[in-house]
C-alpha cells in the first residue's frame, strides 16, 4: 500500500503563539511521503475536523499526523476509521505549555516531534487482528463449591455453555457440611438453612450446564478461545473451551499446629469440625459451657498472618444455633477484634442480644484439662483483669488456606497453575482491577483468590464469569483484554533470526509463549496482552507488533536532529510509560510547569518493552543521555504489566555492558519511577538529569 | 427474529459505574453511562491513594478513561441525572435531565475562560477548602477534559468576560436544561455513597477548626490537594505534628449509622502511614473500637503497628474540645488499661462512614437506605449503593453487575 | 485473676429491673468519657457494663462506683448501642438495697407492687396495736388534738425505737457493703476514719456539686436540693417537736419559727418532688426508666408531705376527718422513716457510705 501522509498543525491553545508554524510547515514538507500539510487555528473544531476528513477522501490519505494537543485529549473528535493510521504530535501539553514560547529550543522540539511522528507513520502499519478459527464460546468452571456453582449458573444465564468439574462425587463443597448459614441480607437476624439444595436444583435446570463430577484435569493446552482440556473421569475426555474460571476453594488451617489452644485435647474442635458435628448430630445434647477462640491460628505470624474474614461471622452463627438447640448452654467468645464488617454489624448486634453469649476481647494464655473439664486462662480482657473460664468444649475459629491452582495442570511454559500472591492466594495485585490475571482467559474466583465468605464468593463468582465471557468475545474480535483493551496488534516473530535464548518465554508476564524442545518460542497470541515486554527482551529483534516494533522506534530515534555543538544543546531521550508517566508529563504541561526543552519523549507500552537496540541506537545517534520513566516496581508494584519496571532493573546490567563497550559513562542511562500524580516532580526529574549530563559532557558519538 | 438489543443504562460514573460500563462494552454490548456531576471518577478520584498499595486511584482511572475513549460502545453523559424510569426488563424507558454547564464540548481546555473569570467559588473537589474561578477545570485529570461554569457563582451575561475570551466559541451562558428520553434493556444503579454528615455528631466537635473528616483528609494529604506537598492544618496553615484519628465517627452508632462502614479502619491506617511518609516524626494516635482490617490487609495493620509513632488505642473518642490555640483535646477510655485519656492533638480526623447517596426513583431499600437485592428484574444495584465496601470489592461487584446486566435481553 | 461463672438469674433480674438491654454493649467506652463524674482511673460505667453483661453480681454489688453515679443520663444519651448504663446502675442500686437488707422479707415486700397491701398492713396493724395498748384507739371528742389520739410519749417512743431498729439493721447491711467493697478491691486500703472521710466530702453533699456537671438534665440538681434540704429541715423540726413535746407545750403555735420552718420545708419538698415526678413522666428519654421502687419512694414522700400539711390544716380548721388523715400521715411517715433501708430512700445511706469509701481509698470524682 502506498503511504500517503497528511500532516495537520493546529495553532490554537497557545501553540501558534509559541511556535513559528510556517517554519514547521517547511520541516514537514521535506519529510518522506508527506502528501499534504495544513494548518488550522483549531483542528478540533468542526471545520478543523472536516478539513482533515475531506482531505482523507480527496487525497486518499492513509496516515494522519495531528500536531496539536495531547493524544489523551479530544479523542472523541479525532476518531477516524480503523484503516487510517493516526499519530498525535503533542505540541500543546509537551511543547507549547511547558517550554519558553518563541524560543529556538522550543521550535526545535516541535520540529523534532513532527519528524518523529512522520517517521513513525512511515514505519508502522495498521494492525490486522489475529482471529483464530474455531473459537469456542464454552466456559470451563473448575471446582463445584458455591463459587463454581454460582459461576456456572450466571454464565449459563447469559447464554454460554458451561462445563463444571468437581473432583468429589458430589457438587456443593463446604456447603454440604453446613448446619446453618449466616444471613446475608437485611435484616440479618435469622440464620438460614444451607442453600446448597436450592442452588443444585437451579443448576440442573440449565441445559447448557454440563456437570462433570469425580473429575480431574490431566492437562490444559492452548489459549483463550481454544483451550483444550483433558478431563479424567475413569477415561480421558477432551473438551474445548474459550475461557476458564477456577474456584477450587480452600481448606481449614491445620489445627494440629495449635496445641497451645488446646487442640488435641478431648472436646476441643475446630469451627469446621463443630459445624459437621452439629450437622450430623442435630439432636445430641450440647454441653453447658462452650468457649469459642477467635483467630485460632489467624492473624498470627507463626501460623496464618492474615485475617480469614469469615470466622467471626461463623462463630456468631454457631453461637446462635447452640443457644437455639441448647437453651441451657453458655457460650463464651474470646476475640481479638470482632470483624463483622459493613452490614454484618446488624448480625453481630442480633447475636449480642442473647443473654447467654458472652463476649470479651482477650488473649488465650493457657488451656488446661482436668477431669474432662477444660480451663482457659484469658488475659488482656475487657473485664479489667485476667479471667479463668471452666468450659466443657472449646471451638477454635480456624482460618482458611487457599487450595491453589496447580490442579489446572496448565501445559504452560511458566507453570501448571496461576501465579500466586502473598500467602498463596491467586489474586490480582491491582485495587482497580481485581480480576487482572496473568494467565489470560483464566480467572480465579472465591476463596482461592482471597479469604471470603459465601456471599462474597458468590459475587466474586459472577464477576469472574463476566471476565471469562469477555475474554471469549474479545478473542473473537481479535482484541486484547485489559489493560490494552481493544488493541488489535499482536506480536509477530521472525523466527529465522531466533537464537532460542528463551528470554521472551521467560520474561512474558502472561505466559504467552510456550517453547519447543530446542527452546524456540511458540507464541499464543490470544494469551498476549500486548505489553511489548517480549519486544524488549529479544536481543535479536525477532519480535514486533505492526504498530510498535524495534525498527519503528529505532527510526523515530534516528529522526531526531542532534545539534553538533553540545555546549548549548544537549539532547536527552526519554522513554516514558504511556500509562502513568506520559499523563504525568501532560499534567505538568497543563499546570504550566516548565522544564528543559532538550528532552525528547517517546511513549512506550511499558518500560519493560524498551529494547537494548533502541538505547544503543540513541547513543550512536548522539543523544547525550537516556531517561526511562516507568511505574513503581517492588512489592507494591504499580506496573500494569507486573514486572515491566522490574525488568529494566535486571536488564540494567546488560545495558551497562553496552555502555562500557561504547566507552560511555554509566550515568548516560537513568531509570526513574513515578506515579501518575507525580506531575509536580517531572520538571525536577528532567532538569536534574539534564544538568547532570551537562556536567558529564557531550556524547562522543555526536559527530560520528 | 431477534429483537434489537437495547443498551444498558448505568447510573453513576464513579469507580463502580465506570467499571460496569467498560466491562459490558468490552463484552461487546452498548452502554450508556450517566453521571450527575461534571466529571467521572466519583469519590474515588479524590482519594490521595489506596490501601494497602498506597498507589493513586488516578492510575487505574486513567486506564479506564482510555478504555472509555477508545470504545465506541460506551456513551457517557455528565451533569446528567435520571428523573424517571418506567417499563420492565429488556424494555425500560428512562428520562434524563442534563444540567447546563455553559461550556460546550468543543472546549479545548485551554484555560482562557478561567484566566479572565473575575469570580471565585469554593472548590468542591477539595471540599471547599480551596477556591477556583467560576469557570474551572474540576481537577487536572478531569474526564471529560474540559472546563465548566458554576451556575451558582457565574454572573452570566452581565460579565461575559469568558465568552469574549474564548477563542473557540465554546461558551454559551444561556444554555438550558435538557431532557433526553432513552430506551434501555437494564439499569445498573451505581449511585455510590457520600460520607456521613459529621456535624450531626455533636460530641466530636466537627465545628472546631482542626477537626476534619477522613474524606476531607484525603484532599489535605494529597500532593495536589489543599496544602500542596505539605499537610497543613486548617486553623493556621501550620504542619501538625500530633494527629489523632477517631474511628467509628458516626458508624456503629444507633444515634447515627447503626452499621459498620467497612473501610474506615483501613483508611485511617493508610492516612497514618501517609503522614509518616511525609513527617516521620509526627505522632499519630488512632482510637478504635475494633480494628476491622479484613483479609490480607492484616499486613497493612501490622505495618502501621510496627511504626513506633503510630499508636492504636482501643477506646472510642467520646468528646473533643478545642483549646485556645486551636488544638484539640480528645477524650477516650483506654479500655485495656482502664484509664481515661485526654490526648492533645493538633489535628483530629473523624473516620466518618458511608451513607448511600440514594436515587430519586423508587427502589427497595433496607432500613439504612441501602438498595436491597429485591428489585424489579433488570434493575441492578451495585457496590456502595448496596452496602459499604472498599474500592476493590466495589470493582468486583461492578464486574458482577456487568454480567447481571447482559443477562437481560 | 477471677474465675468467671455468669449469674444468669442476676443478669435477668438486672435486665428486668432496668428495662435496659445489657448485651448490645460493645465496650467502646463512650459512656465513661461522657460521664462527667467518672474518675480518670478505672472510670465507670463501661467496666460495670461488661460485668453486668457477664452476670458478675459480686463485682457490681460491692462496687462503690455504682453509688458515685448520680444518674444524669449522659451515658445513655451518647451510647452508640442504645444501651442505658444509667438505668442499669439504677437497677444495680435497687438490687443492692435488697441484697443488703435485713430482714430480707421487708425488702421483698417493698420492692414488688404485689406485696404493697402487706407493706401497708404492717404499719396499720402495728400503729393500731400501739394505739390499742395506749388505750386511744378511737376518734377523740372536742377540738382536734392529735395527742389525744396518739399520745406524744407513745408516738415518739414507739416510732423512734422502731426507727432505730430498722436503721440499725440498715447499718449492719452497710457494714457488709463496706466489707464487700474492700473485698472487691484488695489492692486498695482505706485510710482515715469514717468521720474524717465523711467530712472530706461534706462539700459534695452540702452543695450537691456532683449534680452540677450533668448536662442532660438541668432541673435535677434544683429538685434534689429542694427535697434534700426540705427533708432535713423537716427532720430538724420533728426533732424539735419531740423535744418540745417533752419540755413545752405542744403543738406549736402557727407563728412559731419552727412551725414556719416546717411549712417552708414542706413547700420545698412539694416543689422538688413535683419537678421529679413531672420529669419522670414527661421526659422519659433523658430521665430513663422509672421502676416501682422509684415511684413508691417518690409518691410516699410526696404523700407524706402533702398529708402533713393537710393534717396541720385540719388541726387549725378542726376538720372532722383530721384523725383519719393523721393516721394516714403516720403510715406515710412509716414508709419513709421506718422502711428507709428497704426503699429507694436507702440510697441516702448507701451513697454516703460509698462516697466515704471512695474518699478513704482516694478515689475522687471529677
Amino acid at each position: 500500500m502506498n503511504k500517503k501522509i497528511g500532516v495537520y498543525i493546529c495553532s490554537g491553545c497557545e501553540i501558534g503563539k509559541a511556535l513559528d508554524i510556517e517554519k514547521l510547515n517547511n520541516v514537514v514538507s521535506s519529510e518522506q511521503n508527506v502528501t499534504i500539510c495544513k494548518n488550522h487555528s483549531s483542528l478540533c473544531s468542526v471545520e478543523g475536523f472536516n478539513l482533515i476528513n475531506d482531505d482523507i477522501a480527496k487525497e486518499n490519505l492513509d496516515r494522519i499526523v495531528i500536531a496539536a494537543c495531547s493524544p489523551r485529549a479530544k479523542t472523541e473528535v479525532f476518531d477516524f476509521p480503523e484503516n487510517i493510521l493516526l499519530e498525535r504530535t503533542n505540541l500543546r501539553e509537551q511543547v507549547a505549555w511547558c517550554f519558553e514560547p518563541n524560543d529556538e529550543n522550543t521550535q526545535m522540539a516541535a520540529e523534532d516531534y513532527l519528524r518523529m511522528s512522520i517517521t513513525k507513520l512511515n514505519n508502522i502499519e495498521v494492525p490486522q487482528p489475529f482471529i483464530a478459527e474455531n473459537i469456542s464460546s464454552d466456559i470451563l468452571v473448575v471446582g463445584g463449591g458455591i463459587t463454581g456453582i454460582t459461576s456456572a449458573i450466571e454464565g449459563a444465564k447469559a447464554g454460554y455453555t458451561v462445563h463444571i468439574i468437581e473432583k468429589e462425587e458430589k457438587l456443593g463443597g463446604w456447603l454440604n457440611k453446613l448446619h446453618k448459614q449466616i444471613p446475608y441480607s437485611a435484616p440479618y437476624s435469622k440464620l438460614i438453612d444451607s442453600e446448597i439444595e436450592d442452588r443444585l436444583k437451579e443448576l440442573e435446570q440449565f441445559e447448557n450446564i454440563k456437570i462433570h463430577t469425580s473429575t480431574t484435569i490431566n492437562k490444559i493446552d492452548g489459549q483463550p478461545g481454544q483451550f483444550e482440556v483433558y478431563l479424567q473421569n475413569g477415561t480421558e475426555e477432551k473438551i474445548t473451551v474459550g475461557s476458564i474460571v477456577t474456584s477450587t476453594g480452600w481448606n481449614p488451617y491445620d489445627a494440629n499446629n495449635l496445641p497451645h489452644l488446646g487442640y488435641g485435647k478431648p472436646n476441643v474442635l475446630t469451627n469446621v469440625e463443630f459445624e459437621e458435628f452439629v450437622k450430623n448430630n442435630p439432636d445430641k445434647d450440647l454441653p453447658k459451657n462452650i468457649l469459642f477462640i477467635q483467630c485460632a491460628g489467624s492473624r498470627d505470624k507463626d501460623h496464618l498472618p492474615y485475617c480469614s474474614g469469615f470466622c467471626c461471622g461463623t462463630s456468631l452463627k454457631q453461637a446462635t444455633y447452640i443457644r437455639e438447640l441448647s437453651p441451657k448452654s453458655n457460650v463464651f467468645i474470646v476475640y481479638k477484634d470482632i470483624r463483622t464488617l459493613g452490614l454484618y454489624e446488624e448480625f453481630y448486634k442480633e447475636v449480642q442480644k442473647d443473654d447467654q453469649i458472652f463476649f470479651t476481647k482477650g488473649e488465650i494464655e493457657e488451656i488446661s484439662e482436668e477431669n474432662n473439664n477444660l480451663k482457659a486462662i484469658v488475659k488482656d480482657t475487657l473485664l479489667g483483669e485476667k479471667i479463668s473460664l471452666s468450659v466443657d468444649m472449646i471451638v477454635l475459629a480456624t482460618g482458611m488456606v487457599p487450595n491453589g491452582t496447580e490442579d489446572l495442570n496448565l501445559n504452560y511454559r511458566l507453570g501448571k497453575g496461576l501465579p500466586e500472591l502473598k500467602y498463596n492466594f491467586s489474586d490480582s495485585h491491582f485495587i482497580c482491577f481485581p480480576y487482572e490475571t496473568r494467565r489470560t482467559g483464566i480467572y480465579a474466583a472465591g476463596s482461592l483468590r482471597a479469604p471470603m465468605d459465601i456471599a462474597a464468593s458468590k459475587e466474586d463468582a459472577t464477576g469472574a464469569m463476566l471476565k471469562a465471557i469477555q475474554t471469549i468475545e474479545a478473542t473473537k474480535r481479535g482484541e486484547a483484554v485489559h489493560p490494552r483493551s481493544g488493541d488489535k496488534s499482536y506480536p509477530e516473530l521472525y523466527l529465522d533470526r531466533c537464537t532460542d535464548c528463551k528470554r521472551c518465554t521467560e520474561e512474558c508476564p502472561f505466559g504467552s509463549y510456550d517453547e519447543n524442545e530446542k527452546g524456540t518460542p511458540l507464541p499464543n497470541p490470544n494469551r498476549c496482552r500486548r505489553c511489548g515486554i517480549c519486544v524488549g527482551s529479544c536481543p535479536e529483534r525477532v519480535i514486533s507488533f505492526a504498530d510498535y516494533s524495534i525498527n519503528s522506534v529505532s527510526a523515530i530515534i534516528k529522526s531526531v536532529e542532534i545539534p553538533d555543538e553540545f555546549e548549548e544543546k544537549p539532547r536527552i531521550l526519554a522513554f516514558v510509560c504511556e500509562n502513568d508517566a506520559y499523563p504525568a508529563i501532560d499534567m505538568a504541561g497543563q499546570k504550566g510547569l516548565k522544564y528543559s526543552p532538550y528532552v525528547r519523549i517517546i511513549p512506550v507500552r511499558c518500560i519493560g518493552s524498551i529494547n537494548k537496540v533502541w538505547i544503543s541506537d540513541a547513543l550512536s545517534q548522539g543523544f547525550d543521555g537516556i531517561l526511562q520513566i516507568g511505574c513503581k516496581p517492588g512489592d507494591d508494584y504499580q506496573c500494569h504489566f507486573i514486572h515491566g519496571s522490574e525488568l529494566t532493573e535486571t536488564r540494567g546490567e546488560n545495558i551497562q555492558e553496552t555502555l562500557e563497550t561504547m566507552m560511555l559513562e554509566p550515568e548516560r542511562i537513568r531509570t526513574e519511577f513515578v506515579e501518575i500524580t507525580d506531575y509536580d516532580k517531572i520538571p525536577q526529574i528532567i532538569n536534574d538529569y539534564v544538568e547532570e549530563i551537562e556536567l558529564i559532557g557531550p556524547n562522543p558519538f555526536k559527530d560520528m | 427474529m431477534d429483537k434489537i438489543q437495547k443498551p444498558v443504562l448505568i447510573i453513576g460514573g464513579g469507580m463502580s459505574g465506570v467499571t460496569t460500563a467498560v466491562e459490558i462494552a468490552e463484552v461487546g454490548k452498548e452502554v450508556i453511562l450517566i453521571e450527575k456531576i461534571p466529571y467521572l471518577g466519583g469519590n474515588v478520584i479524590k482519594f490521595n491513594n489506596y490501601f494497602p498499595k498506597l498507589c493513586p486511584p488516578t492510575c487505574g482511572l486513567e486506564i479506564n478513561f482510555k478504555r472509555i475513549k477508545q470504545n465506541s460502545r460506551i456513551k457517557y453523559y455528565t451533569s446528567t441525572e435520571v428523573i424517571e424510569v418506567s417499563g420492565e426488563k429488556g424494555d425500560f424507558k428512562v428520562k434524563l435531565k442534563t444540567t447546563p454547564q455553559f461550556i460546550k464540548n468543543n472546549c479545548t481546555a485551554c484555560g482562557k475562560c478561567a484566566e479572565v473569570c473575575p469570580v471565585e467559588r469554593p472548590n468542591d473537589f477539595n471540599y471547599g477548602f480551596t477556591k477556583t474561578k467560576a469557570a474551572y477545570l474540576p481537577h487536572e485529570m478531569a474526564f471529560p477534559y474540559k472546563f465548566f461554569i458554576d451556575d451558582e457563582f457565574c454572573k452570566k451575561e452581565s460579565c461575559n468576560k469568558c465568552v469574549e475570551a474564548c477563542e473557540y466559541n465554546a461558551i454559551d451562558l444561556s444554555a438550558k436544561e435538557e431532557i433526553t428520553e432513552l430506551e434501555v434493556s437494564s439499569v445498573v444503579v451505581a449511585t455510590g455513597w457520600k460520607n456521613y454528615d459529621a456535624s450531626k455528631i455533636d460530641n466530636l466537635n466537627y465545628a472546631a477548626n482542626n477537626v476534619i473528616t477522613n474524606v476531607e483528609f484525603e484532599r489535605y494529604i494529597a500532593s495536589n490537594g489543599v496544602g500542596g506537598d505539605k499537610l497543613l492544618r486548617p486553623s493556621d496553615n501550620t504542619e501538625p505534628k500530633k494527629i489523632a484519628f477517631v474511628q467509628c465517627a458516626g458508624s456503629r452508632d444507633e444515634n447515627h449509622l447503626p452499621y459498620c462502614s467497612a473501610v474506615c479502619c483501613t483508611a485511617s491506617l493508610k492516612h497514618a502511614i501517609n503522614i509518616q511518609e511525609l513527617y516521620p516524626k509526627a505522632e499519630i494516635k488512632i482510637f478504635y473500637i475494633d480494628m476491622r482490617v479484613a483479609g490480607r490487609n492484616e499486613d497493612f495493620l501490622n505495618k502501621a503497628k510496627a511504626n513506633k509513632n503510630i499508636e492504636l488505642v482501643k477506646g472510642k473518642v467520646g468528646k473533643i474540645t478545642e483549646t485556645e490555640n486551636n488544638n484539640l483535646i480528645l477524650e477516650a477510655e483506654d479500655i485495656l488499661s482502664g484509664k481515661k485519656i485526654k490526648y492533645e492533638a493538633e489535628m483530629a480526623v473523624l473516620a466518618t462512614g458511608i451513607v448511600p447517596s440514594g436515587l430519586n426513583i423508587n427502589l427497595n431499600t433496607d432500613k439504612d437506605h441501602f438498595f436491597t437485592d429485591l428489585q424489579p428484574e433488570g434493575i441492578i444495584p451495585v457496590a456502595c449503593s448496596r452496602k459499604p465496601m472498599d474500592v476493590s470489592t466495589s470493582v468486583k461487584d461492578a464486574t458482577a453487575a456487568a454480567l447481571k446486566a447482559i443477562q437481560i435481553n | 485473676m477471677i474465675e468467671v461463672k455468669p449469674d444468669i438469674e442476676f443478669k435477668k433480674q438486672l435486665k428486668q429491673v432496668s428495662k435496659s438491654s445489657l448485651n448490645e454493649c460493645m465496650q467502646c467506652g463512650t459512656c465513661s468519657v461522657v460521664c462527667s463524674l467518672a474518675p480518670d482511673d478505672r472510670p465507670f460505667p463501661r467496666k460495670e457494663m461488661i460485668w453486668a453483661g457477664w452476670g458478675m453480681k459480686d463485682k457490681l454489688i460491692g462496687n462503690a462506683d455504682i453509688w458515685l453515679c448520680h444518674q444524669c443520663g449522659d451515658c445513655t444519651t451518647y451510647c452508640p448501642r442504645g444501651v442505658n448504663p444509667s438505668d442499669v446502675f439504677s437497677a444495680v442500686r435497687e438490687i443492692s438495697y435488697q441484697h443488703y437488707a435485713k430482714p430480707k422479707f421487708l425488702s421483698k415486700i417493698l420492692n414488688n407492687p404485689k406485696w404493697l397491701p402487706v407493706a401497708l398492713l404492717i404499719p396499720i396493724i402495728i400503729i393500731s396495736a400501739i394505739l390499742y395498748t395506749a388505750g386511744t384507739l378511737q376518734i377523740p371528742e372536742g377540738p382536734v388534738n392529735y395527742s389525744k389520739f396518739f399520745p406524744h410519749a407513745w408516738l415518739n417512743s414507739s416510732f423512734s425505737s422502731l426507727w432505730f431498729l430498722t436503721i440499725g439493721l440498715g447499718i449492719v447491711g452497710l457494714r457488709n457493703f463496706w466489707n464487700d467493697m474492700k473485698k472487691q478491691n484488695p489492692d486498695l486500703k482505706p485510710t482515715g476514719s469514717f468521720i474524717k472521710n465523711l467530712l472530706s466530702i461534706r462539700k459534695e453533699i452540702i452543695l450537691h456539686s456532683n449534680f452540677s456537671s450533668c448536662s442532660a438534665q438541668k432541673t435535677r440538681k434544683i429538685a434534689h436540693l429542694l427535697v434534700f434540704y426540705g427533708f432535713i429541715m423537716l427532720l430538724f423540726v420533728t426533732a424539735f417537736a419531740i423535744y418540745a413535746a417533752v419540755t413545752h407545750n405542744y403543738p406549736l403555735g402557727f407563728l412559731n419559727p419552727f412551725k414556719i420552718l416546717g411549712n417552708v420545708a414542706a413547700m420545698m419538698l412539694i416543689v422538688g418532688l413535683g419537678i421529679m415526678i413531672a420529669n419522670r413522666i414527661l421526659n422519659k428519654k433523658d430521665f430513663g426508666n422509672s421502676t416501682y421502687s422509684d415511684w413508691l419512694f417518690l409518691i410516699s414522700l410526696f404523700l407524706l408531705t402533702i398529708s402533713g400539711v393537710i393534717v396541720e390544716a385540719a388541726r387549725f380548721l378542726n376538720w372532722g376527718l383530721a384523725y383519719h388523715l393523721y393516721f394516714f400521715h403516720l403510715i406515710c411517715v412509716w414508709f419513709i422513716i421506718i422502711y428507709l433501708p428497704y426503699t429507694k430512700f436507702g440510697h441516702l445511706m448507701f451513697r454516703v457510705v460509698a462516697m466515704v469509701y471512695a474518699a478513704s481509698v482516694g478515689r475522687r470524682l471529677k
